[in-house]
């Protein structure tokens, strides 16, 4: 019997059966200032239904462009992007997403913004205020459902976010640095939530970030990317289940071992490069 | 009660200072000199009497209908055209260049056009009118829906929206402060044409023939009447409709 009453080992088989992400041979290129410029670079990874997938890297690594394109909003890619063995050619309702801004619609409460999201889907309309009303309780906004989103807090907003993207019940959930503008204590917060959410739900989650500290402990793999262009440098597993301590020795070791790769290299020189350097000051 | 006792009137009683203390030196100066310009005694009499023998009142319901038709056949058309042009440029293209052309002509200057097609009369004014509205609504839509982010567009593509959902869920609304500033330019114009219209063709009735019949008979008295009533009338229907823009936009963080 597992410690943990909800850990990923006690789900039932089916619902693991969907969402298995594959990415193989994927080339992404942009043309700037009329030059072809490689940002991803033969991506290969399978990502395994149900799993937590958290990808780690420098700016300019190509990791929000990767999301791009497998969420279906940039289908301008060479190579294969296959969810559940269905090629990737547009937006999907099995594929949600949260951005680094909430993206909820200003002009709408907290309540109708969720319910949009099903405006296309065949749930029927006599079950919609229940499934809703169950997803503002998932991210625990109960309470705030009549509220605009300008009354939200940044870090309550990414949760209402965070049920827009569920309601839909997607297989495969993306997350684009979705804490990356909270505040450190508002981050630790949404995160515990989310490992809350993902052991409910149960869908397949790719999370991109750069907190590494984040990163780890999320996921149950964290690929880590090299900028110019993307590629995928290292993918360490995260043996341990959730919900997980934060204190754990692992996560330290990880966190360690992580932070010297990005800092070491190739990607020390870019960082470098991204200094501003300051005349230095003759001490007399 | 009590704080709309203590605040509401000492607000409106601080707008009322300037007009009372012009009304206080119009009296001063004109009690002497009757001839050229009506004292404030004068333009009370005249306005008891035209409330008295209802020609006030026809003349105001003329004029505001008037207005009003004007404004409900041309403005949600320049709405329409405006958020139309926004959203698929060949309309843009294809109309854009003429529209923005004709806007450069003064309504007042359709006048004589009109009146030769469509005869002095109803019509002619309802149309002039109408295209004074229509302009400003099509303006400010047209830039409300081209301003909308791509950010919340991307949304509508990931939830599936087709081009129906597309504009009532987020290109209109996303649009809709702008809108609803082209509206109220549009009233402002609307009514600035109907008094116009009503001067120059001086048909029917309306508070714009009212002044042009003063001006034939030397009633000053009931000239100045007519303004001040043109001037309160316009000033309430800016007031009511900044209230309906409030509602609407009760979303957005500051609206003031």
């Amino acid at each position: 019997m597992s410690p943990y009453p909800h850990a990923r080992e006690d789900r039932p088989p089916t619902a693991a059966s969907r969402g298995a992400l594959t990415i193989s041979d994927l080339d992404k290129s942009f043309q700037i200032g009329g030059q072809a410029r490689r940002i991803l670079d033969n991506i290969n990874l399978d990502v395994r239904p149900g799993e937590f997938v958290s990808i780690v890297g420098a700016s300019g690594c190509g990791k929000s462009t990767l999301l791009r394109l497998i969420v279906g909003l940039d289908t301008d890619y060479s190579g294969e992007l296959r969810l559940d063995g269905e090629r990737i050619a547009t937006t999907s309702l099995d594929r949600g997403i949260v951005f680094q801004d909430h993206r909820l619609f200003p002009w709408m409460t907290l309540e109708q913004n969720i319910e949009l999201a099903l405006l296309n889907t065949d749930t029927p309309k006599a079950r919609r205020a229940r499934i809703v009303a169950d997803h503002i309780a998932l991210v625990n906004l109960t309470g705030f459902e009549k509220a605009y989103p300008h009354q939200l807090s940044g870090g309550m907003a990414q949760r209402a976010a965070i049920a827009r993207a569920l309601v839909t019940e997607p297989r495969l959930l993306l997350l684009d640095e979705p804490l990356g503008a909270l505040d450190a204590l508002t981050r630790v917060h949404v995160q515990n939530e989310l490992q809350r959410i993902w052991m409910t739900q149960r869908s397949t989650m790719v999370m991109v970030t750069h907190d590494v500290e984040e990163a780890l402990y999320l996921g149950d793999r964290v690929i880590v990317m090299s900028p110019n262009p993307g590629r995928i440098r290292h993918i360490v597993e995260v043996d341990l289940p959730h919900p997980r301590d934060r204190r754990s020795p692992l996560l330290h070791r990880l966190k360690d071992e992580i932070l010297a790769e990005l800092t070491s290299g190739a990607d020390a020189e870019e960082a470098r490069d991204n200094l501003v350097h300051l005349p230095s000051r003759e001490v007399r | 009660m009590n704080g709309w006792l203590a605040r509401f009137p000492v607000r409106a009683a601080i707008g009322l200072v300037v007009p009372a203390l012009l009304i206080l030196w119009w009296h001063w100066r004109t009690s002497a000199q009757i001839a050229t310009f009506a004292p404030p005694a004068a333009v009370g009499r005249a306005l008891a009497e035209l409330l008295h023998s209802g020609d006030l009142l026809r003349d105001t319901l003329s004029t505001l209908k008037r207005a009003f038709v004007g404004l409900a056949i041309g403005a949600p058309l320049g709405v329409a055209a405006g958020v139309a042009m926004g959203i698929w440029r060949p309309v843009d293209r294809t109309l854009g260049p003429l529209l923005h052309a004709l806007r450069q002509v003064p309504m007042i200057g359709w006048l004589p056009l009109m009146g030769l097609w469509f005869g002095v009369g109803e019509g002619t004014e309802v149309i002039v009118i109408g295209m004074s509205a229509f302009f400003p609504s099509m303006l400010n839509s047209h830039a409300g829906v081209a301003q909308v982010e791509r950010r919340y567009l991307d949304v509508g593509s990931i939830l599936r929206f087709n081009t129906a959902q597309r504009i009532r869920f987020i290109l209109l609304p996303a649009a809709m402060p702008l809108v609803l500033t082209g509206i109220t330019q549009a009233l402002a114009f609307s009514w600035i044409a109907t008094i116009g219209t009503e001067l120059l063709t001086g048909a029917g009735s309306g508070l714009g023939v009212a002044m042009s019949q003063a001006q034939v008979q030397q009633r000053l008295d009931v000239m100045l009447v007519v303004i001040a009533v043109t001037a309160a009338l316009g000033f309430l229907i800016n007031q009511i409709f900044r209230r309906l823009r409030q509602s609407l936009l009760r979303w957005q963080p500051s609206v003031q």
